[in-house]
């Protein structure tokens, strides 16, 4: 084969492979949208699936707005989720930063206990943390929910931000101290800002993180005020039938922050991973 | 009250500590409190410790306060019948008739999750490797799952596979692949299945996006002298792309089977173990158990076997693969 039909062969083969794996994403999100806009009879109908709605409807958006104060569940969701990625971002700059430019003694130990913790089931901090925030009086608090969204995404957050330090070179830093800046305004001026990506990139890891968390969630809170969006709408199944079309509604809902969230940032998340790479 | 408290003032003054020492830093050029030699060696310190220190506390208190739970008959419907009961926990999750095929199930699931999230993520890497027009915008949908909760993941699907009025047997009919509507979540072994697909819908991004970020730091001119070299492509990807990737393939592995192993919520959503526990794993089966019965001490036995089993794999795996520089992906 010339180098030429090669390539066209090539290009195909991966026009196709991207065509596939587009639908594959595509087509249960695709399907996901379409069941929240139909109508009941139209969803439940076992003689005809209707690949698109034959009534538009707003009614399961409507029935959902009534059945929750949705814009509490979002608030709720917004102050948890925020507070948590603000924390992490600063905690991770950090220790991050720490772990990437320096040697000292008891890091190796450090790294397999960030390890360590990822390998800890959920439950087994839940449970007692639990006890702990019932006797502290946050149980049922975002507070408390907050706590456990903090703890149980900062150990990957801080190794993800060590690796994106690693791959900024050191000499850029070393330039800037000898022109007199110290480590610190070394890490505001110099450090921060080529770590935009990266950092945006942690930020997006916890919110999202903390944004879809849902057995905690049940587990530490029960008041309607304060229940997050997917611990609301986990009271939507169980109880009686399965309502899909406003299910699905809610699905929508709880989806669109973090994915219009991640569509814009998605570019950072891939750059901050690489960073630095390039230039060293 | 008193040990959340507690918590809360250690890291206030660690923090406050590391805040001063860091402005005294800034001020004076070079701080004559200590010589710059102990100093430089406290440095590090001071930017860990924070999160040390926080992570060590909340982790480490609960874990200890599990540790002690999975040995004694600590059920919270009964608070005042608290006592040691020794391996009685054990005994009664082993004795369990079920035990077996949630053990296998969990094998099961935990490798075809991997396996097809690791593959498909990483052809869609290598495909997304050179540039295209549009790229971007192709990324941003591609990678979307990753951003959503595993929690509506799980509904959709569920719906998807709905035995009656799901769109997968409406389409595999209509191509003609199957005669009538098989009832997906109803099936054993059909419904583990449905929830391994999931799983690997949402988990391909991840690997997706790591192997991408490590694909597009390889330096362009050891290509192109291996280019000089002639090589060809397969022993392109053999000695040039998979040697310099190979670290963060070899964590996000890691990192991906522990989660898939401790992961739950996908089967509690799409079918809650069922039909008989037949696609029940070893943690959605505890979850199951101690919330139905709030029987905590059953619960934290099968968390420490969980995680024991992990640490244990997790050492196997990283010597098997020869990983040397923890942490480093």
């Amino acid at each position: 084969m010339s180098s030429h039909a090669k390539k066209i062969f090539y290009g195909i083969g991966r026009f196709l492979l991207l065509t596939i794996f587009l639908l594959f994403v595509v087509l249960p999100i695709y399907w996901l949208i379409v069941t929240a806009f139909k109508t009941a009879p139209e969803i439940i109908n076992a003689q005809e699936v209707t690949y698109f709605p034959k009534t538009f409807t707003l009614s399961n958006f409507n029935e959902l707005f009534k059945m929750y104060n949705y814009w509490q569940l979002l608030k709720n969701s917004l102050i948890v989720s925020g507070s948590t990625a603000i924390c992490i971002t600063l905690l991770s700059i950090l220790g991050g930063y720490g772990l990437a430019r320096y040697n000292f003694r008891g890091k190796d130990t450090m790294v397999i206990f960030f390890l360590i913790t990822q390998m800890i089931p959920g439950i087994l901090v839940i449970i007692p943390l639990y006890v702990i925030l019932t006797q502290a009086g946050f149980i049922d608090t975002l507070f408390g929910l907050f706590i456990f969204y903090l703890i149980a995404n900062l150990p990957f957050c801080v190794i993800t931000m060590r690796s994106f330090f690693v791959r900024i070179p050191y000499s850029l830093e070393e330039a800037a101290q000898v022109d007199g800046c110290t480590k610190i305004g070394t890490l505001l001026k110099i450090v921060i800002p080529i770590m935009f990506p990266g950092i945006v990139a942690v930020f997006v890891f916890a919110f999202i993180g903390a944004w879809n968390e849902l057995i905690a969630g049940t587990i530490f809170i029960n008041s309607p005020e304060i229940w997050t969006i997917p611990v609301g709408l986990k009271t939507l199944i169980g109880k009686y039938d399965v309502n899909w079309g406003v299910l699905m509604a809610g699905g929508v809902l709880a989806l669109l922050p973090t994915a219009v969230m991640f569509a814009f940032m998605q570019k950072f998340v891939v750059e901050g991973l690489t960073a630095g790479a390039v230039k060293e | 009250m008193g040990t959340l408290i507690l918590y809360l003032i250690v890291l206030i003054i660690t923090s406050l500590g590391i805040f001063l020492w860091m402005r005294d830093r800034t001020k004076h050029h070079r701080p004559r409190i200590l010589t710059n030699k102990v100093k430089s060696k406290l440095e590090p310190y001071l930017y860990i410790l924070p999160v040390f220190i926080l992570l060590l506390l909340m982790f480490g208190y609960p874990l200890i306060n599990s540790f002690v739970m999975a040995f004694e008959n600590y059920k919270l419907s009964a608070p005042n019948d608290i006592r040691f009961n020794g391996l009685g926990n054990f005994i009664k999750l082993f004795s369990d008739s079920d035990i077996l095929i949630v053990i296998e199930n969990s094998l099961i699931y935990v490798i075809a999750s991997v396996a097809g999230q690791f593959i498909l993520g990483m052809t869609l890497a290598l495909a997304l490797k050179k540039k295209f027009r549009g790229r971007g915008l192709y990324q941003s949908i591609v990678f979307l799952p990753w951003a959503f909760s595993a929690f509506v993941i799980g509904l959709m699907f569920r719906w998807s596979f709905n035995g009656e009025y799901g769109v997968v047997n409406d389409l595999l009919l209509k191509f003609g692949l199957i005669r009538e509507r098989i009832a997906w979540l109803g099936t054993p072994g059909l419904s583990l299945l449905v929830v391994i697909f999931a799983m690997i819908w949402m988990g391909v991004p991840f690997f997706a996006i790591m192997d991408l970020a490590a694909l597009q730091s390889i330096p362009s001119d050891v290509y192109e002298a291996a280019d000089i070299d002639g090589c060809g492509t397969i022993k392109k990807f053999f000695s040039i792309t998979l040697p310099y990737i190979k670290p963060t393939v070899i964590m996000t592995l890691l990192l991906r089977t522990i989660w898939i192993f401790n992961s739950f919520d996908l089967i509690v959503v799409i079918t809650n173990g069922g039909p008989a526990n037949t696609s029940q794993t070893l943690p959605s089966f505890m979850y199951t158990r101690a919330f139905a019965s709030y029987d905590f001490g059953l619960a934290a036995a099968l968390g420490i076997i969980l995680m024991l089993v992990l640490a244990v794999y997790s050492v196997i795996f990283l010597r098997i693969t020869n990983y040397n520089k923890a942490g480093d992906f």
